[in-house]
């Protein structure tokens, strides 16, 4: 099979966005390799604290004018944003299966999830609509106003270089607020060609900023006296750290952290669709989502269901085709990092020594085409995996499913509820009352019914529970807005 | 080899509609008499694949089963020819488009079975285009001029049904 064009074709050196330009930094260049052909496609800056600062400086300063130009006027730079991303669609999407190994269905479709959250946000000037109340008492009124607040920064996961900024970016903006993004220096150039369109889609220099660098940058930012407000998604120890640290700093935060995601299977499940629908749950994105599924646990005491279950699971999951995302064939790409194998490996090895049964060792690597198997795994697939065990608690951000078992729907819901995790979980049943009671008792932000990716539309909140998140308000949709301004209340009388 | 993503079967799908666009040009330019009719089948063809194209990228998400939705299709099996064969009649011309319309909408009848659960927009796309290619062989048949009343319901009862 051909493999498409990759449409960066030499070692590019990437700059920060500030204030309108591009401006390179003096710090330290790290190497951006592509995970499925290990070939640099890029060095990225790992930006000093001057260079940070002066963004927030440059943003700080054009919060002002930008507050004022009007909600419409704000939206139609968000309109030409989303043109100028349609018109790159493809070349956008192909840079995400370089610089992050994912598939080009897989790239596609987080090109199109961003573009989404720009159509969403450019709503705003119905979004951003306050409310009131004549005669809260005789001859007075009162009402709210929604008011940005200046100068926010997205600090993003590496798993969706395009789509996670995208999930508060445009809200941030779109309420007149300024942004400072700092992408994941393992892939970053998605969000410098975004930054590119947004140069193009005419927003006034010093509104979106970009600034790259680890995690001295996301230090800066995140106790920067000028900054309001943080997003951030990664691990939960790195979550529960930038809310803490926006607690003592005063300032709103959205941390979304780690997951560790159930799939209950029914009984009366429809089995071909239940296990079709998890391999995209467990090998999409090749397992590393916070939205993946992790542990899948068949209920119920019908044996010859169980087996049937696990017979096909192995099965549909031994003949995925692992290789280079931009072959068009392939259904799960390589980690994004050599370092992102040996960590799934080291679960694996922790599987084995802790006694669940392997049934299909991703470590017999086997890919399609010629390629450096460094960051490459085939998907792996454990049975009789215990609660306890550290493959069942821990996050493992690979290609690794764990098949469990349960007398009843009952022992199912309890195991889900031992997980310091609230992220997603799903149920698979053709019973509309086992769906339902599951909805209502589990306690994860995004319930799944028959669907493995429980992931919300740009005009839902993407919810999160338990160590999964830390903050009050979600990103996207209402509650974006809700958290990029402040209700001003109004209590009026006229003499 | 089997078409199993979401990509692949978009993409053969428009390569199917941009092979019969230039069979229909190819004739064009050389039966002059029916030169807008045959166009006509090759603007379709090109706004097909531009359908195609668009109903994928608009819903395509990265939830979606689009690495699994399909149990696997073999191209070899809608494969159509390209060029017109020399000295072939005008007759035997009609023939081979007409064959290529109906292997394309093999192909898409398979696709949108195969694609109904996980991806049902471009599942109905593809029945839509499926559904069009009746259309067409109805109009090919009158261009062959060969077309009987029995032929006619027939393709008719096909179509509504």
């Amino acid at each position: 099979m051909p493999v498409l064009e990759e449409p960066i074709r030499e070692k590019l050196v990437l700059k920060n966005y500030v204030g309108g330009e591009w401006v390179e930094s003096e710090g330290e260049l790290q190497d951006i390799i592509n995970p499925g052909t290990c070939k640099v496609i890029a060095k990225v800056p790992f930006s000093t604290e001057a260079e940070v600062n002066e963004a927030v400086k440059v943003a700080k300063k054009a919060y002002p004018e930008w507050r004022k130009t009007t909600p419409l006027a704000r939206a139609r730079c968000l309109f030409r944003l989303k043109e100028a991303l349609e018109e790159n669609f493809e070349e956008l999407s192909r840079i995400q299966t370089m610089e992050h190994g994912k598939t080009i269905d897989e790239s596609r479709g987080e090109t199109r999830r961003g573009i989404e959250s720009v159509e969403v946000a450019a709503g705003i000037p119905s979004l951003m609509m306050g409310y009131n109340l004549e005669d809260i008492a005789s001859g007075i009124d009162e009402y709210v106003i929604p008011q940005p607040l200046g100068v926010f920064c997205c600090i993003p996961a590496f798993n969706f270089p395009f789509m996670v900024p995208l999930w508060f970016a445009p809200y941030a903006v779109a309420t007149g607020n300024c942004i400072v993004i700092k992408p994941s220096p393992r892939d970053p150039i998605s969000q410098v060609r975004i930054a590119e369109l947004v140069d193009e889609a005419g927003f006034p220099p010093g509104v979106w900023n970009v600034v790259h660098g680890g995690a001295e940058v996301a230090s800066v930012l995140l106790e920067h006296p000028d900054m309001e407000g943080v997003t951030f998604v990664g691990s939960t120890k790195v979550a529960k750290e930038v809310y803490k640290k926006c607690g003592q700093t005063g300032k709103r935060v959205i941390a979304q952290g780690g997951a560790k995601n159930f799939m209950l299977v029914m009984p009366d499940a429809d089995l071909e669709k239940t296990v079709s629908a998890l391999m995209t749950s467990f090998f999409g994105n090749t397992g590393q989502r916070c939205l993946s599924g992790a542990n899948a646990i068949v209920a119920g005491g019908d044996d010859r269901f169980y087996r049937r279950f696990v017979d096909t699971f192995v099965n549909t999951t031994s003949r995925i085709k692992v290789g280079y995302g931009l072959d068009e064939s392939i259904q799960m790409g390589p980690l994004q990092s050599e370092q992102a194998k040996e960590r799934v490996l080291g679960f694996i090895e922790k599987g084995i020594k802790e006694g669940a049964k392997l049934l299909l060792d991703g470590r017999r690597i086997s890919i399609s085409g010629n390629y450096p198997l460094t960051s490459f795994l085939n998907p792996t697939v454990f049975e009789d995996v215990s609660a306890g065990m550290t493959i069942a608690k821990e996050e493992i951000f690979g290609p690794v499913a764990n098949i469990m078992r349960t007398e009843d729907f009952d022992e199912a819901i309890e195991i889900i509820h031992s997980s310091c995790y609230g992220n997603a979980a799903s149920i698979f049943t053709s019973s509309g009352k086992s769906a339902r009671e599951f909805q209502y008792r589990v306690r994860c932000g995004n319930i799944g019914v028959n669907v493995g990716i429980a992931a919300p539309m740009a005009f839902f909140p993407f919810s999160g529970m338990k160590d999964s998140f830390f903050g009050v308000l979600h990103g996207q949709g209402r509650e974006a807005i809700r958290f990029f301004t402040e209700s001003k209340v109004v209590i009026q009388r006229w003499w | 080899m089997q078409l199993t993503t979401a990509s692949q079967v978009v993409n053969f799908a428009r390569e199917l509609e941009g092979k019969s666009a230039k069979l229909y040009e190819d004739l064009a330019q050389v039966y002059e008499e029916n030169r807008e009719a045959f166009l006509s089948l090759a603007r379709e063809n090109k706004k097909n694949k531009l359908r195609v194209q668009r109903v994928y990228t608009e819903v395509i998400s990265d939830a979606l089963e689009t690495g699994f939705s399909f149990e696997g299709l073999n191209p070899e099996d809608y494969s159509i020819r390209t060029e017109l064969i020399e000295n072939n009649s005008y007759f035997d011309r009609i023939e081979i488009v007409t064959d290529a319309e109906e292997k394309i909408q093999e192909f898409y009848l398979e696709a949108a079975k195969q694609s109904k659960s996980f991806l049902t927009d471009i599942s109905r796309a593809f029945e839509m285009m499926a559904k069009k290619r009746v259309e067409r062989r109805l109009k090919l048949r009158s261009l062959q001029g060969t077309i009987s009343c029995q032929e006619e319901d027939d393709l008719l009862r096909e179509e509504s049904g």
